[in-house]
């Protein structure tokens, strides 16, 4: 448990201390929600979810692309890969839920007339699947720019894709846009319930997926053997 | 260069090279006893701490070598390709505890590949690998992480071995300051100069106090007295029982080994260094 929380808390230090990509990351979500404000506020509280998905997928993109060549050796020093992973993990959900508290707040000092439970709900959705999503491609993609360019390309799909399309489930964030009509629109119970479904499925396919990439990728050698001090 | 260093160097060379320690303290007390009454540069008076150590032990001899213990690691049939280019062809090499080996070799011939494979890094397309005891490793550069400070490396360094923060932070200092570096700044790693950082990377290697040490030069970027430092805690090291595997190009060092592997193409691998001690089991 003590390396759990280690790599989760030294997680949360290195990402505060990227002051200024913290900053761009807040602004991002600020942008989508007041870029579309004067037109329709449900279109912009579903943009400000995107763009609070987006802002933490890609910490946990430059998260895990910093710590790649940290891991091995830090597996070498008594950590099983599933304390880096999920304490990893563990420190971008913290982190997630941090940043996403001014953007629950500013539809609310904004007058919304919203299920603000909903809005939680949503937020939730949107942090628990944007740090194993982002993680997940900074595993499989070793450069930062890859990575990013892959992560604009899914929430470019994301924000376009017709989202009563059969299609639009494939797409990771769709839990919070389903749950984000619930809490803007008053919509029946059908939408929240579909939402977090799909919110809760997601992230567990995704964290089993960051499991077996890193299972794989700090495994133990075949052609290593160890024996104890004789 | 001063005296204090002169005097620094030449106790880390008579100790590399073996001489008795109460000999050692004498020579060195002669020395500075005779700097300080006369005067002068030791460079111009004693000429450099090599050549002066280099000379005593030719005088007074070296203490008998301890027997080296357990074999810690041993490599054998390490071959690796990359594609059609094979790099490592039937590497060998057998290390036992306190002896230090250098692997050596043109660049590209397969060194820094060769440890990652020793330290189960990357899989060989042939040969195993058998280590006795815990593992540390310190590759050539990267390693750390550049937002953390120098103490947070330690503490989660530490906590893999399940050490509090406090004796984590306290044992990472002390292992900096054997190589001249007061660790317990508020500065990132990013901020570190190069040849600082890799005294962080080396740090964090033997902070868990490995049985087998593998080091992929490590002393990029040090200056000339940290690079003494680093030989000197080598030999520490070594006395202390570890099994330590460092690659290097610099051939001049190569008398303060016990092995040499020779891993460049033409030659057969697995050669031992005219002279010196151990070799294949």
């Amino acid at each position: 448990m003590n390396r759990l929380v280690t790599v989760a808390e030294m997680t949360v230090r290195e990402l505060l201390r990227r002051r200024g990509v913290l900053l761009l990351l807040l602004l991002m979500p600020l942008t989508f929600y007041l870029i579309r404000r004067d037109a329709y506020l449900g279109q912009s509280v579903r943009s400000l979810l995107l763009g609070v998905g987006w802002a933490v997928s890609t910490a946990a993109l430059f998260a895990t692309s910093a710590a790649r060549e940290l891991e091995p050796r830090l597996r070498l020093a008594g950590y099983r890969p599933h304390h880096l992973y999920l304490g990893r993990m563990l420190g971008l959900w913290t982190v997630g839920l941090v940043i996403s508290v001014p953007f629950f707040l500013l539809p609310m000092l904004d007058g919304a007339d919203l299920r603000y439970g909903g809005l939680v709900a949503a937020m939730l959705c949107s942090v628990a699947v944007a740090a194993p999503f982002g993680m997940l491609i900074g595993t499989l993609l070793p450069r930062e720019l890859e990575g990013t360019l892959l992560l604009l390309t899914v929430v470019t799909v994301q924000m376009l894709i017709d989202p009563a399309g059969s299609g639009a489930k494939l797409t990771p964030f769709w839990s919070s846009r389903e749950i984000a009509t619930w809490t803007v629109d008053h919509t029946d119970a059908g939408y929240l319930s579909r939402g977090v479904l799909h919110g809760l499925v997601v992230t567990a396919l995704l964290v089993l997926a960051v499991a077996t990439v890193a299972g794989v990728r700090l495994r133990r050698r075949r052609h290593l053997r160890h024996l104890p001090v004789g | 260069m001063n005296a204090d260093y002169w005097l620094r160097a030449l106790t880390a060379e008579l100790h590399q090279r073996r001489v008795a320690p109460d000999a050692a303290r004498h020579v060195v007390a002669e020395a500075a006893t005779h700097l300080r009454e006369g005067g002068g540069d030791p460079w111009v008076v004693f000429g450099p701490p090599q050549q002066y150590a280099g000379a005593i032990v030719e005088s007074i001899g070296t203490a008998p070598p301890p027997r080296p213990g357990p074999v810690r690691l041993h490599a054998d049939g390490i071959t690796k390709r990359y594609g059609r280019r094979t790099v490592l062809r039937d590497a060998s090499l057998t290390v036992r505890a306190g002896q230090i080996a250098a692997v050596v070799g043109a660049n590209g011939c397969g060194k820094s590949t060769f440890l990652r494979i020793c330290a189960g890094l990357m899989s060989p397309d042939a040969g195993e690998v058998t280590v006795s005891g815990r593992l540390g490793y310190c590759p050539q550069s990267g390693g750390t992480a550049d937002f953390l400070l120098a103490d947070e490396h330690f503490v989660l360094i530490g906590a893999g071995q399940g050490v509090a923060r406090g004796p984590a932070r306290r044992a990472g200092r002390v292992a900096a300051r054997q190589l001249g570096w007061e660790a317990g700044g508020d500065t990132q790693a990013r901020h570190l100069s190069g040849g600082t950082r890799q005294k962080l990377n080396l740090t964090m290697s033997t902070l868990s106090e490995p049985d087998v040490l593998l080091l992929d030069e490590p002393y990029q970027g040090f200056d000339q007295g940290t690079y003494v430092n680093f030989w000197d805690q080598l030999g520490r090291l070594r006395d202390a029982g570890t099994a330590i595997v460092v690659v290097t190009h610099l051939l001049n060092q190569l008398d303060r080994v016990d092995i040499v592997l020779d891993l460049t193409p033409t030659q057969p691998s697995g050669w031992v260094a005219p002279g010196v001690r151990g070799g294949r089991p």
